[in-house]
């Protein structure tokens, strides 16, 4: 049963799903197939709340314990239900509630968690510039390859690089980069991935749908 | 040791402090560098040019607030763009981590400037989870999946939202994502339901998306900063992207410096210690 009832739950999903593609909304199909994307979203929204509880535990557990920095495991728990409590609460019973503008939450996004990501993400320039210092040597014919086309578009999307690729004026850098690289060798293999992500993921869902796969219940 | 062993073995934290200043001159001492403009941003700017005034579009905030640098100056030019052609602006977002809030606070900031009133010439979703059904569900009713808009307001109740059903009544759509979710708005909502749109994406995201701009499912197509700085120059604003496009010059400019110096000094003081040896 415990395997069961959730292969015939996803089984029905998928050929409803699939099915209503075909018809509108005049049809009870197309209905039936939009009540499902409607639960989907509600189902979405449980999984998010399944992460919350999760998160708690483990990090609850953890600071009972007292383990190795359990600190800021003190810190993620009082951030979670700091931005989540007044976020759900109704902004009819006060200002500083909801999502809306001058809430607690939108103060708490706007003035810490938007300057901390923008700020970690910053970073990577450093980490980047170091590593590229490090490691990006031309040490094989593939590699040297690939510095130079680097080296060509990173100095293209810049104003100072364009400009210095425009001091060659009879022949148009910019436009064989973006043309040729870009539009071209590019593209082409952007194409191939975009493809074969797209075939295994429809292979993985029909494999879903008719029950071959079953890791998503943690069987193999 | 040979000067270019000592090279290679450079401390990083020289190169961290070559970034630092490489990133903060240009902020102190702006310089006017002139941006072309590639064909992809212009596209975008006359696609919506051509759009007729007074109709609607959906604007959708799918990006974190780790990339505002790149992706921020986006929504704001495409806000002017919209705002002063009279266009209504549909605004949601498939990223729970800010998207809704960003959202909400550069279209009011904006609409402010433009005296443009909530509920009337632009309207927030805000976020609900699971994109791929979201998305589907749109193309038969916007209502099913948002019975609320982001402030709780049900969108019966919102004069836009009341003419506006599905994707039949959204003239075109501009995504501004940093991460997988443009795919899925080109695979369901551009090639199921003929949604025409555009795409502003992170410099690093932007090389996939060529091959949707040559298909012609992408009208146009918008890269990292230089694609926000092109697309502000069009716009008629020039704002961050293009302030913040000549320490983009001199840390790139940095990079390929230190790329050049990194190989010298391997390739030369590989060859030395040969000598030596």
């Amino acid at each position: 049963m415990r395997t069961t009832l959730p292969v015939a739950v996803a089984f029905l999903s998928g050929v409803i799903l699939v099915i209503s593609f075909f018809f509108d909304d005049k049809n009870w199909l197309g209905l039936l197939g939009q009540e499902l994307k409607i639960w989907l979203t509600i189902v979405g929204g449980f999984t998010l709340l399944l992460g919350v509880v999760s998160i708690t535990r483990v990090n609850w557990a953890a600071v009972r314990r007292k383990k190795e920095r359990w600190e800021y495991k003190v810190l993620t728990l009082i951030a979670i239900f700091a931005m989540a409590i007044p976020s759900v609460l109704s902004p009819d019973w006060s200002i500083r509630f909801g999502r809306n503008e001058g809430s607690v939450y939108d103060w708490l996004f706007q003035y810490l968690m938007s300057p901390m990501m923008a700020t970690m993400f910053a970073t990577l320039a450093f980490y980047i510039a170091s590593a590229a210092y490090r490691a990006f040597r031309a040490r094989s014919a593939e590699a040297t390859l690939l510095l130079v086309t680097a080296t060509l578009v990173m100095l293209w999307r810049v104003p100072m690089g364009e400009w210095f690729l425009n001091l060659f004026p009879w022949i148009d850098i910019p436009y064989l980069l973006n043309t040729y690289i870009m539009g071209g060798i590019n593209m082409a293999v952007q194409r191939g991935i975009i493809i074969g992500a797209a075939l295994g993921a429809a292979s993985m869902s029909l494999r879903i749908i008719l029950g071959i796969e079953r890791t998503y219940m943690g069987k193999g | 040791m040979s000067i270019w062993n000592k090279m290679e073995k450079m401390d990083r934290r020289w190169i961290y402090l070559m970034v630092a200043i490489s990133v903060v001159i240009p902020f102190l001492y702006p310089m006017s560098l002139p941006i072309s403009i590639t064909p992809e941003a212009q596209a975008v700017y006359d696609t919506i040019e051509a759009l007729p005034d007074g109709s609607t579009v959906m604007l959708v905030f799918d990006y974190y607030p780790s990339t505002i640098a790149e992706c921020e100056p986006m929504a704001i030019a495409a806000l002017h763009q919209f705002f002063s052609k009279d266009i209504k602006v549909i605004t949601l977002s498939n990223i729970p981590l800010g998207g809704p809030s960003m959202a909400e606070t550069i279209t009011r900031m904006m609409a402010k400037e433009y005296n443009k009133e909530y509920g009337i010439d632009f309207v927030n979703l805000g976020y609900k989870a699971n994109y791929v059904a979201v998305m589907s569900g749109m193309g038969q009713s916007i209502e099913d999946i948002f019975p609320t808009d982001n402030s709780g307001t049900p969108l019966s109740e919102l004069p836009l939202m009341t003419k506006t059903k599905n994707y039949a009544d959204i003239s075109f759509l501009f995504e501004i994502a940093d991460n997988a979710t443009a795919d899925y708005w080109v695979s369901i909502v551009n090639a199921q339901f003929g949604l025409p749109m555009v795409c502003g994406t992170t410099a690093v995201s932007a090389p996939k998306y060529y091959a949707f701009v040559a298909s012609g499912q992408f009208k146009g197509l918008l890269g990292g900063m230089k694609g926000a700085a092109e697309y502000e120059i069009l716009v008629g604003h020039k704002a961050s992207a293009v302030t913040g496009m000549s320490a983009q010059s001199l840390v790139h400019l940095l990079i390929i410096f230190l790329v050049i110096l990194g190989n010298l000094s391997f390739f030369i003081g590989r060859r030395k210690s040969l000598e030596t040896a």
